[in-house]
């Protein structure tokens, strides 16, 4: 019960934090705040879902395979999140097609 | 309540679905339609295991979002660099419409007006009146799982996804794989090996992140492949994650990337139908059919032709990506 309702708790923080990065993704004016509202929000949003269901999670096998899959979206996203930098510090903002 | 829930969640889902890939179709601008593309494959594939089908799903995620994504924007570099190639040829020079540039440049300025919505109305209710026949005229038949079930202790693995892809419809697979050569010959007939145009990003950042995401890779690749003959994954998935991890290679350091030498990787490269076709072969001569395997076989049969099929698939979506012939081979 305990575990249940803590579950839903740091579920719903995290869905907080995936809504303010999105949120972030949208409205803010450039490349670079974009991305630091992006990967910060959806760092924490994802680690606290994935810290609410380790709590269900059926063994410590389980509970590692989770934490890995926060670790390896934290490495992934952080080298993407670098290299949209990267790319937009030496060429300027993305120019689109049209 | 719960499943008050999942029907909520199904109906997102599918109109999620349905808005991205009109977004996808209607967008003039082509990075947004791949990025679109690649949203849409995600969301396939999360439609996939709503259908308890965790194998197409794998597949999907990989092939059809990841690898097909990363194809899609490698040509769209490739294609942005040729029209600003041919632009400063010509700088202040209208477009011919008809001449021989025009596909190019039609894909670079947004389209025409159009005309008449009548083609394109037509084509949406015959599909549209096709699908709903289609599902009118459903059968009550059970489908093929009973048959399957029943001939699973011949089939030589416990996974009936893979019992199907492998044994009772080997054919099938084995045509895909050809496919997949073939695309990769049809790739290499058309140009040489030259640099790709993806800028290499700068700094420590990539290679050190892949120096722990490749092993981590790897390892995960492997494991999809051996699970196959039990639980959801097999050859192709494992050869997308392979793939993906080879193409992250080749963007991390393309300029000093070293070519495989010619011969073993032309023989990667084909390992997987011609080990295919050879044991379909030998089963021929020997009794149980073109691509059957004695029941006792089976599972070692199995198992290297996935073995094989995975390291050609692998090998051939990073041969899609750099996409010319190696260098050096036109003899």
């Amino acid at each position: 019960m305990i575990a249940n309702t803590l579950t839903v708790i740091l579920i719903l923080a995290g869905l907080v934090f995936f809504a303010a990065g999105t949120a972030g993704l949208l409205r803010f004016p450039d490349v670079y705040s974009r991305l630091h509202a992006l990967t910060k929000a959806d760092n924490v949003g994802l680690g606290l879902v994935i810290l609410g269901l380790m709590l269900q999670a059926g063994g410590p096998a389980d509970i590692l395979k989770l934490f890995l899959i926060w670790v390896l979206v934290l490495a992934a996203g952080t080298t993407a999140a670098h290299m949209v930098a990267q790319r937009t510090w030496t060429h300027g903002e993305f120019e689109s097609d049209r | 309540m719960s499943d008050l829930l999942l029907v909520v969640f199904d109906l997102v889902l599918l109109v999620g679905l349905l808005g991205v890939a009109w977004r996808c179709l209607a967008s003039t601008d082509l990075f947004r339609a791949v990025v679109l593309f690649i949203t849409f494959g995600l969301l396939l594939a999360l439609a996939w295991v709503r259908l308890e089908a965790p194998d197409i799903a794998l597949a999907e995620a990989a092939i059809g979002a990841g690898i097909t994504g990363a194809l899609l924007l490698v040509t769209l570099e490739r294609l942005r660099s040729i029209v600003v190639e041919r632009r400063r040829g010509q700088p202040d020079e209208p477009p011919d419409p008809a001449g021989a540039d025009a596909l190019l440049h039609a894909l670079h300025d947004p389209p025409p007006p159009r005309r008449t919505f009548v083609p394109a109305l037509t084509f949406a209710l015959v599909v549209g009146g096709l699908m709903v026949t289609a599902l009118w005229h459903q059968p009550d038949a059970v489908g093929l799982e009973p048959v399957v079930d029943e001939h699973m202790d011949v089939s030589g693995v416990d996974h009936p996804i893979t019992a199907v892809l492998l044994n009772f419809r080997a054919y099938d697979t084995f045509l895909e794989l050809a496919i997949v050569l073939i695309a990769l010959l049809g790739a290499w007939s058309l140009g040489r090996y030259d640099r790709l145009p993806a800028r290499p990003a700068p700094g420590p950042i990539l290679p050190g992140t892949l120096r722990l995401l490749v092993p981590v890779a790897i390892v995960t690749g492997v494991y999809i492949l051996w699970a196959g003959s039990h639980a959801p994954g097999g050859a192709f998935q494992a050869g997308a994650i392979l793939g993906a991890a080879g193409i992250l290679l080749v963007l991390a350091r393309p300029r000093d990337l070293p070519m495989a030498p010619s011969s073993p990787l032309r023989l990667g490269l084909a390992a997987g139908v011609a080990l295919f076709l050879a044991i379909g072969i030998v089963g021929l001569l020997i009794g149980p059919g073109l691509l059957g395997y004695p029941p006792a076989w089976a599972y070692p049969l199995i198992i290297v032709i996935e073995v094989a099929a995975t390291l050609s698939i692998a090998l051939t979506l990073v041969a899609l990506f750099i996409a010319g012939r190696p260098a050096g081979d036109d003899r």
